[in-house]
């Protein structure tokens, strides 16, 4: 059709890439490549971020081929459940193969960020040698490298941003590895690692713009020059707003960071072992905190003092120091979650761990927070009920889902029937992620999720009695998703073999890491899958599989 | 409300195999016993004993079931009691807390105490003492009456449950482990910085010349024979490939008494090889000396922790291993205790008897 999408032609190339930049989301870029052959050209000459959610989903090559201009890439890996040890270790996410793409397609390349991915020595290397112009790695829940990567890292990207390493299990075998810093590095503006507190006091003095600054453990409080010395580097750090780490700092360190607590909009203490009452001194000079990251020794009432003072507060993070329950019980209830959900009005996201809940606290939580787009639950012990009434927390998830409109994440727990998942299927519309464990009746609370949530984009479900049926029925929806886990649930490997031949465009990797007996291709249909990963690519299967991984086609 | 076409009430499709597992008593042949307790309580049906992921991984509610018989399919036992909430199979390792008298550990306190600071002398540094583990108060939380809002009944060991990121509680365990003020700053980055991921390790840092671990071949002895072997962790991502492991070593039929507790129970993929390790009854132990000079039962913490800690392993008769409970040593090393009385706990959703 010669004559259709004339109108195209009738701007210069430029003036069209210039309108494409105010397209907030990839999807509205997406949508607009498809609009005409002029459009797509245009839009992917001009596109310089890409996200790519799951690493096998394309060929990196494919990708670095389609977006020659991208200046900022962001990378997962592995399944969330990977966090929690259910995945494999061998089970794949190496990144050599995005890095040697990357650095033949983008050497102008900026801004990398990797989640969940095995990251080696060599291509921390790769990258210091072949970005010139690279300004900010981002490496979280990695693993594979040392801090001998760290070094070449240090040592050749001399504009360096942003460096943001947590929460990766990363070789120590470099110790100096941070005095390969520049002497004057103005350009380092976040700084997040693990590091010995003397290469940190000596690293801030450099780095006084430092505008978020991770650190390491602080040792026991017998280093009184020690002290002095972080306390007037951090004053020193007037931009500071980002402050995390503190690893087993005794409470006489905290006071080295009052100067700056005025200025915080982030303060995680997730790793300190520091009581309810010297977090409730701290935090209430943290007036203007939005994040806030803590132990759950903060217990009901610091979160009480938390809901009083910091009125700007967003996100919520509350872990467990004890996870198993072997100490004694910490005092953090259902009440300090309906406290903060009352005290603060701007508070859209929380992740909160605790060991009693009530579907009246949950209603309460609903009704004072409807604008909560994530929000993530979890009482520890499996299947615990309402502990006044002994009923599901059904209805307390339900007045969730129901209530927040924009809620995008959810994670549940407690004892939970099929009924919650007709509620969440029915009212979760902007549901993404959801996670499930432990919970349900039978294949019914599946296909409620699966034949709903029309936005959900990853699944996970470990230990439901969720079957074949729903997961052959919705098929189709699978394809419209990232990816969904299922481990220890009730699904057979005939069910997956059936998936796999009506969907060619997705990988069913069926995980089994027993040894013995027969290998998967030889079993009978009704043999259970222990562990299933299904996502949509259009790479095809992948060629890095371990022994344990078998994806069927 | 309509029923949703095809799923019925609350029960999965029977078409659906949950792969239940038997939880079979470690055979007499069993070279090394390492049982894995039935943790398969799938959807309702006719589930065959099958595989499920085995790992350290235990399940209160099978507890709170299974008569820990061994030689009995207790996935057989459990399926006549299934509850109205169901979960899907997992496996379980047994280790020190389902070893029934330990009672004798139980304290007086009540449960219902406040958050008073309880310390078992692993604080770091610092004023008060935060998280001391107390393995006693947990005793006595189950002993007590369940009192309402009170005692938090201690969470199992599932793998991967609660779910927190292996970084994290390996700071955790670490912090409990550095009990001495005066730590080596490097030392302690070390730890800090290379905790290792269960299971993850042996991958990455194995290639690298393992810098900071030592060797990863530790002596393994079997009670009953004269022989000693060596057993390359490094080689192995989790407990079950050690337990695979140990068994291909061990292989030769040996008798042992019959005990009512097995500890470690692997469960089989297929029917016919469960007779092989399974048949019979005995009782034997995978226990390990770790760098304290402690005996542990294996499982009871993360493979990654695991790892670090282990010297050597000994499979060792459950009639011994009955004493080395009692010798488990908490805070220090965050065991997990728990009573067998627990698992009669309302809390834990399920109908009393």
């Amino acid at each position: 059709m010669v004559g259709g999408f004339r109108w195209a032609a009738m701007f210069p190339d430029e003036v069209w890439e210039h309108v494409f930049s105010f397209l907030p989301a990839d999807a509205d870029r997406n949508a607009a490549a498809l609009v005409c052959r002029a459009w797509y050209r245009i839009e992917r000459r001009s596109r310089w971020r890409v996200f790519v959610g799951n690493c096998y989903a394309v060929e990196p090559a494919a990708a670095v081929r389609r977006f020659p201009e991208v200046r900022a890439a962001a990378i997962k890996g592995k399944p969330h459940f990977a966090d929690f040890n259910l995945v494999p270790s061998d089970w794949g996410g190496g990144a050599e193969a995005w890095v040697e793409a990357m650095v033949e397609g983008w050497p102008h390349l900026e801004e990398l960020r990797l989640k969940r991915m095995v990251v080696s020595d060599d291509c921390l290397e790769l990258i210091a040698r072949c970005f010139k112009n690279f300004k900010v790695l981002s490496l979280v829940s990695c693993e594979g490298f040392s801090t001998a990567g760290l070094a070449a890292i240090a040592a050749n990207c001399r504009n360096l941003r942003e460096l943001d390493l947590h929460e990766n299990e990363v070789e120590d075998n470099c110790l100096h590895w941070m005095s390969h810093f520049p002497e004057s590095f103005a350009s380092l503006v976040t700084l997040n690692i693990a590091c010995l507190e003397e290469r940190l006091v000596g690293l801030l003095h450099r780095v006084p713009q430092l505008v978020d600054l991770g650190t390491g453990k602080f040792a026991a409080q017998h280093h009184p020059e020690l002290f002095s010395k972080l306390e007037s580097a951090i004053a020193g750090c007037k931009n500071l707003k980002s402050l995390s780490g503190f690893w087993e700092a005794g409470p006489t360190y905290l006071p080295a960071i009052y100067s700056v607590c005025e200025g915080l909009t982030s303060l995680n203490l997730s790793y300190a072992t520091i009581q309810g009452p010297e977090l409730i001194k701290l935090i209430s000079w943290c007036k203007n905190l939005q994040r806030l990251w803590v132990m759950d020794l903060i217990e009901d009432d610091g979160l009480i003092a938390v809901a009083a003072s910091c009125k700007l507060l967003q996100e919520l993070r509350v872990f467990p120091s004890d996870p198993y329950g072997a100490a004694q019980p910490i005092s953090l209830t259902e009440h300090g979650l309906v406290a903060i959900s009352a005290g603060c009005p701007m508070l859209h996201s929380v992740l909160y761990f605790c060991r009693q809940m009530t579907n009246a606290a949950l209603l309460t939580v609903a009704k004072n927070c409807p604008n909560f787009t994530c929000f993530r639950l979890c009482i520890m012990e499996p299947h615990t009920p309402d502990y006044i009434t002994r009923q599901p927390l059904d209805a307390g998830f339900s007045a969730i889902v129901e209530s927040c409109k924009h809620l995008r994440r959810l994670s549940l727990s407690g004892l939970l029937t099929d009924l919650v998942f007709k509620s969440i299927g029915a009212s979760a519309n902007c549901l993404e992620m959801l996670s499930v464990a432990f919970a349900g009746d039978g294949d019914a609370g599946l296909h409620y999720i699966l034949s709903g949530c029309k936005n959900l984009r990853k699944l996970e479900i470990r230990d439901c009695p969720f079957g074949d049926k729903p997961l052959l029925d919705n098929a189709a929806k699978l394809e419209t998703m990232r990816s969904l886990w299922m481990s220890s649930c009730s699904v057979t490997l005939g069910a997956c073999r059936q998936l796999a031949r009506k969907m060619p465009l997705l990988n069913v990797e069926v995980i089994n890491e027993r040894k013995r007996g027969l290998p998967l291709e030889l079993q009978p249909d009704n043999c259970p899958v222990e562990k299933l990963y299904i996502y949509r690519t259009v790479a095809g299967p992948r060629s890095d599989t371990p022994s344990c991984v078998w994806i069927l086609r | 409300m309509k029923a949703v076409g095809g799923y019925g009430g609350g029960v999965a499709s029977p078409g659906s195999v949950s792969s239940v597992s038997k939880a079979a008593a470690a055979t007499a042949e069993a070279e090394e016993d390492l049982v894995v307790e039935d943790v398969g309580r799938g959807a309702m049906g006719d589930a065959e004993a099958e595989v499920a992921n085995v790992d350290h991984a235990e399940e209160e509610e099978e507890l709170e079931e299974e008569e820990l018989e061994l030689g009995l399919t207790l996935g057989a036992a459990k399926r006549g009691k299934a509850t109205p909430a169901m979960w899907g199979p997992c496996c379980r390792i047994l280790t020190a807390k389902d070893f029934p008298p330990l009672a004798s550990l139980a304290s007086p306190r009540s449960p219902s105490a406040s958050s008073v600071s309880s310390s078992s002398g692993t604080n770091l540094g610092g004023g008060g003492t935060g998280t001391g583990v107390a393995g006693t108060k947990r005793a006595a939380e189950s002993i007590s009456p369940d009192v309402g809002s009170s005692p938090h009944p201690p969470s199992q060991v599932v793998v991967g449950w609660p779910p927190i990121r292996a970084f994290r509680m390996n700071s955790l365990f670490n912090h409990f482990k550095d009990n001495a003020p005066e730590v080596d700053a490097a030392v302690a980055v070390k730890k800090a910085i290379v905790p290792s991921r269960a299971g993850n390790d042996s991958q990455h840092q194995g290639s690298r010349g393992k810098v900071m671990r030592r060797s990863f071949f530790v002596k393994v002895k079997m009670d009953g024979d004269p022989i000693g072997r060596k057993v390359d962790l490094d080689a192995h991502h989790s407990y079950e490939a050690l337990a695979d492991a140990l068994e291909l070593m061990f292989h030769k039929p040996t008798k042992a008494s019959a005990l009512a507790v097995s500890v470690v129970v692997w469960m089989m993929a297929d029917g016919a090889k469960i007779s092989n390790l399974l048949d019979g009854s005995s009782g034997f132990a995978l226990t390990y000396e770790d760098k304290d000079g402690d005996w542990m039962l294996v499982g009871d913490v993360p493979w990654g922790m695991f790892l670090e800690t282990v010297k050597r392993l000994r499979i060792m008769r459950t009639s011994d291993a009955n004493g080395l409970s009692k010798s488990v040593h908490f805070g220090k090393h965050q065991d997990f205790y728990r009573q067998r009385n627990d698992r009669k706990h309302p809390a834990y959703g399920l109908q009393p008897e």
